[in-house]
């Protein structure tokens, strides 16, 4: 069994970068995706990065979640080094303080909706019910369907549900609308935007989709593995009136 | 060459997956190895057989008689469809061995002198025929030369007619008449005290006032004569000779018993490689549903760039057909290697000129055809699916596939279980066939690994059985000729004898309707209490005043059951018949036997106290004197001693049977990794998205392992009792088969067998989780999770 993860000290920027380097060895080619990267995540923000494909981002937020270790620089969350982190401290920082969601749901179809979030609530040291982290996303009625019983959308929330459900200090969004038409995308985004409203979860999205842009308080545009763009938004526009 | 893109991707896909390929093929690799091993055993016995007999020309037809003169065989001769007689004296003597407490037994046979033998020729393997003027050489079979390491020009003291003579050993040999050479009714050779020994005529014929006459023949028949009306014609010729009745060679002990070799060989050719193929070709349908499933995508390209349907089916038949292919190499490469390792087994119970491995080259074209055959199958339904699918629809990814609660949960009883608990079960429920399918292969390797245990688990049964509950005694002492009560007291008072239970034994033969059966017939007291006979329940079974008591076998092979009577015909002295009840069947494991009360015998032979010999039980410390005694008595000729043999039992059928049961037990090994490893491979490819979702959320990766290894975990247990009763089905199959009129062995399977068998698949199911927990340290997670189902 895993001892739960020392208490991270409640310091701001929830994570901090500073010269975040990935380069990936492909056969006698190397790749650089990310390259010296500086940046600082507050607490309750809610960032938009956006970036064509292979521009880095899904890199970046891969190591920011713990996914994967960069190949050079620092990075801490609240203090806490992850820069060499260990595979065991990678994971106890998964099950902790991160969520995800991805484009494609990635939920067990052998598992009910609330099963699936279960999973989570299982082995987060202070999670929520699954029922309460259903409710968060408009699924209680659906909660005793499986997966393929659910709309696209419906999938996608469940996934927010099961992400947000260890009340997660982050979470990570992978291009949520990706897989999705606009109206059911947007009742994903207002998902979203709940929980980061009410939770006050650092949510940090990557998408193509320049019109989500709108809804962040900041946004960072990604080129060639480097931030060539920050923007913050003076008012957060509401999920429910962005087009695209 | 030119390697087409769909072979590429073909060589590439085989590259990926090695580790199943493998697997798969090498567990019908051990199914190929053991057709073509034991079908190459077949051939090479038949044909060597079939040789040595021709070259050395082995009689059509064999007979033993009390005495006739030479001018019978004359007649015997001119027997319509007789072509040849070889007319000859043959007695048993004692011998007596340098450093063998108790005497051996030397079987003469006297060798004719107007020329050379014109029938069973021997094959001289050292030294030279005896001297014509000669009295005292003799060639010796090479197996008792071996055993008591004789060479040309040693010296052997036998008893030759109550005296003590010196034979000088002029050559060794051997002769197709002796391919197993045993003492009769013996179902396993002692050489290092039995052997055959070839004399010239008159030096055997005059030490046992036969000059002129002979005691046994043996016989040719001329191309295309029915034996039917010659045997006829010869025992009524001989009827008043004290014939016992002429045999043709199928009948004949040596031969029969490298028969009964042969049919168990037949036996083990198809049973277990059936059981194996089986176990291969399960593996094969699961290992390609997957891949194609997996590749459903690039199926749905493939047709869609304009490959034909029958392109893109055949491109996965290939895959199946590589592991052919190569389960083909690596068994017959592994069945030449056995069959080299296991023909020399064969030398101990059969002596030919040479015993070399001839490779079954048909079987090898069998075994590809069969393997192919069995692969097809399980993977013909697979790829049909697969290209009936527009290419449209299969381009689209698949939908969250369709689950519901499993059936414990619907009735309410998984309320406890955890979430990946009921991820297994479900997933089960959801496959049942490929949770069937991979029980079915786990089962099948218990259920192999349950056939060696039993062999020796009936081994040791029968030791106990045959040596402490049926044999009491500790000899059985025979005379050369019947004898008078005196002959018993005799016995009876031999220095160290405490108990002694008489003998009478006549040959007779036993008939029931079409069926009839030649064999000694032993009278014994109703109170004896030294041989015991038992029935099946291992209950003695109490001699009844009429009637006889025989071997279960034997009414098997008559087709007579309990109470029937079959009609015994005597051929001996009056040679009286009678209709007799069977009172009773024994539970025996070697040759066929038949008793009777030794009063009612003795009625019937129209006789006084006759006895042929004695069970004796003899106080150890005088053991020395005992034999010291016994092998000086003239009239005493053969005799069994009960340790003597159990220790001639260890060394042959222990010995052979140990070495097929660690080839068995290889095998079942390999078996029971293979199943279990690629069941483990499937199910992390099958699951790989589900895995990596919960790495990605917290679980460690030992979590994540117990989440995969649950299901499969599931599978083993509920696999180990259908394997444990698919095992007992097997070993009964198996041992039915090896059951012959020369050896049975019981069924036995003791707890330890049952345990090991279980250790062993849980051993198995322990080394593939590592194995494959290894690969779950190297998933992508964020490969698998940005791809699309």
């Amino acid at each position: 069994m895993l001892e739960p993860a020392p208490s991270p000290p409640p310091v701001s920027p929830v994570f901090h970068a500073r010269g975040l380097r990935k380069v990936y060895h492909t056969g006698e080619v190397d790749v650089v995706a990310l390259r010296d990267v500086d940046l600082d995540f507050n607490s309750s923000e809610l960032v938009v990065l956006l970036g064509a494909s292979g521009s880095g981002k899904s890199t970046l937020l891969n190591i920011l979640g713990g996914l994967d270790v960069p190949t050079a620089g620092s990075l801490s969350y609240r203090g806490w080094d992850l820069t060499d982190a260990d595979e065991s401290t990678l994971t106890l920082f998964r099950r902790n303080c991160v969520g995800f969601v991805f484009q494609f749901y990635n939920l067990i179809p052998s598992l009910t909706a609330r099963e699936n979030v279960a999973l989570i609530t299982d082995i987060a040291r202070d999670p929520m019910t699954p029922e309460e982290a259903l409710e968060m996303v408009g699924l209680t009625a659906r909660r005793d369907h499986f997966p393929s019983q659910l709309s696209g959308g419906e999938q996608q929330r469940v996934a927010i549900a099961r992400a947000i459900a260890k009340r997660p200090e982050v979470l990570l969004c992978d291009e949520p609308t990706g897989a999705l038409d606009i109206t059911t995308g947007i009742t994903v985004l207002e998902a979203v935007e709940r929980i980061n409203r009410e939770l006050g979860t650092l949510t940090v999205i990557i998408t193509h989709n320049a019109a989500m842009a709108e809804m962040a308080d900041r946004v960072l545009h990604l080129s060639d593995g480097q931030i060539v763009k920050s923007r913050t938004n003076a008012t957060r526009q509401p999920a429910s009136s962005l087009e695209w | 060459m030119i390697i087409s893109p769909l072979d590429r991707k073909l060589l590439r896909d085989l590259a990926r997956l090695k580790g199943q390929m493998l697997a798969v093929s090498v567990v019908m690799a051990c199914g190929l190895a053991m057709m073509i091993c034991t079908r190459s055993l077949i051939h090479t016995l038949e044909s060597t057989r079939d040789a040595y007999y021709e070259k050395h020309r082995m009689a059509d037809v064999f007979g033993s008689l009390k005495r006739a003169p030479l001018a019978v065989a004359e007649r015997l001769a001119d027997i319509p469809g007789v072509a040849t007689v070889e007319p000859r004296v043959v007695v048993d003597v004692t011998l007596d061995l340098p450093g063998l407490a108790e005497p051996a037994t030397g079987h003469l046979v006297s060798l004719p002198e107007d020329g050379p033998q014109r029938l069973n020729q021997i094959f001289l393997r050292k030294g030279r025929m005896p001297r014509l003027d000669e009295r005292r050489e003799v060639v010796a079979s090479e197996a008792f030369a071996e055993a008591n390491h004789f060479e040309p020009g040693d010296q052997v003291v036998a008893v030759i007619n109550g005296r003590r003579d010196t034979l000088v050993i002029s050559g060794i040999g051997l002769s197709p008449e002796f391919v197993f050479e045993a003492r009769s009714g013996e179902t396993l050779p002692d050489n290092k005290r039995y052997g055959v020994f070839w004399m010239n005529y008159r030096a055997v014929a005059m030490a046992y006032n036969m000059d002129g006459a002979f005691n046994d023949f043996c016989a040719d028949l001329a191309p295309g004569a029915h034996p039917g009306p010659v045997l006829i014609e010869m025992d009524r010729l001989l009827q008043n000779y004290g014939a016992l009745g002429a045999i043709t060679r199928t009948d004949q002990a040596s031969a029969r018993r490298l028969d009964d070799e042969l049919n168990v060989l037949h036996a083990l050719a198809v049973a277990y490689p059936v059981v194996f193929l089986s176990v291969a070709a399960f593996m094969v349908n699961a290992v390609l549903s997957r891949l194609v499933r997996l590749q459903r995508e690039q199926i749905a390209q493939l047709k869609a760039l304009g490959y034909a349907s029958w392109q893109v089916g055949f491109h996965y038949l290939k895959f199946a057909l590589v592991i052919v292919v190569l389960g083909t190499a690596l068994g017959s490469v592994a069945g030449a290697m056995m069959s080299q390792m296991l023909v020399k087994l064969y030398t101990i119970f059969f002596r030919f000129p040479s015993l070399r491995v001839l490779l079954d080259y048909q079987s090898l074209v069998w075994a590809l055809l069969v393997s192919a055959g069995a692969s097809t199958l399980g993977v013909l339904s697979v790829v049909r699916a697969a290209v009936k699918l527009p290419p449209a629809e299969a381009m689209r990814p698949e939908p969250p596939a369709d689950f519901k609660p499993s059936f414990l949960e619907r009735k309410g009883l998984t309320k406890a279980f955890s979430p990946s608990f009921r991820m297994a079960l479900r997933n089960i429920e959801r496959r049942p066939l490929q949770a069937l399918f991979t029980i079915f292969g786990l089962s099948l390797a218990t259920a192999l690994m349950i056939l060696p245990g039993a062999m020796a688990d009936s081994i040791d049964y029968l030791l106990t059985y045959q040596w402490n509950d049926v044999q009491r005694q500790d000899v059985v002492a025979f005379l050369t000729e019947p004898g008078s009560p005196s002959a018993f007291h005799d016995l009876e008072h031999l220095p160290g004898v405490t108990s002694a239970e008489p003998i009478r034994r006549v040959q007779a033969r036993f008939s029931f309707g079409n069926h009839s059966r030649r064999l000694g017939v032993t009278g014994m007291p109703p109170t004896a209490n030294l041989n015991r006979l038992l029935d099946a329940k291992g209950q003695a079974i109490p001699m009844p005043e009429n009637g006889i008591l025989m071997s279960a076998k034997l009414a098997e092979i008559l087709g007579a059951k309990l109470d029937d009577e079959v009609l015994v015909s005597v051929l001996e002295g009056r040679r009286p018949e009678r209709l007799l009840p069977i009172r009773g069947l024994l539970e025996d494991f070697s040759g066929v036997a038949a008793y009777m009360d030794i009063s009612a015998l003795r009625r019937l032979m129209q006789e006084g106290d006759t006895i042929n010999g004695a069970y004796l039980t003899v106080d150890q410390t005088k053991w020395e004197s005992f034999m010291q005694k016994v092998k000086s008595t003239p009239r005493s000729s053969v005799i069994f001693v009960k340790k003597e043999q159990l220790a001639a039992f260890r060394k042959t059928t222990g010995q052979s049977i140990g070495i097929l049961r660690s080839l068995y037990l290889t095998l079942a090994v390999i078996v029971a990794f293979g199943v279990v490893y690629n069941s483990a491979r499937i199910a992390l490819s099958e699951r790989t998205r589900d895995l990596a979702t919960l790495r990605v959320v917290g679980f460690s990766q030992r979590e994540v392992g117990a989440v995969l290894l649950g299901e499969l975990s599931l599978l083993v247990v509920s696999a180990l009792p259908v394997g444990f009763l698919l095992g007992q089905l097997l070993t009964t199959g198996i041992f039915h088969s090896l059951s012959t009129e020369t050896i049975r062995l019981p069924l036995r399977i003791t707890l330890t067998t049952y345990l090991t068998a279980m250790g062993v698949v849980l051993g198995a199911t322990a080394a593939s989780f590592w194995a494959v927990s290894r690969l779950l340290k190297k998933l992508d997670l964020v490969g698998v999770l940005k791809a699309r189902d």
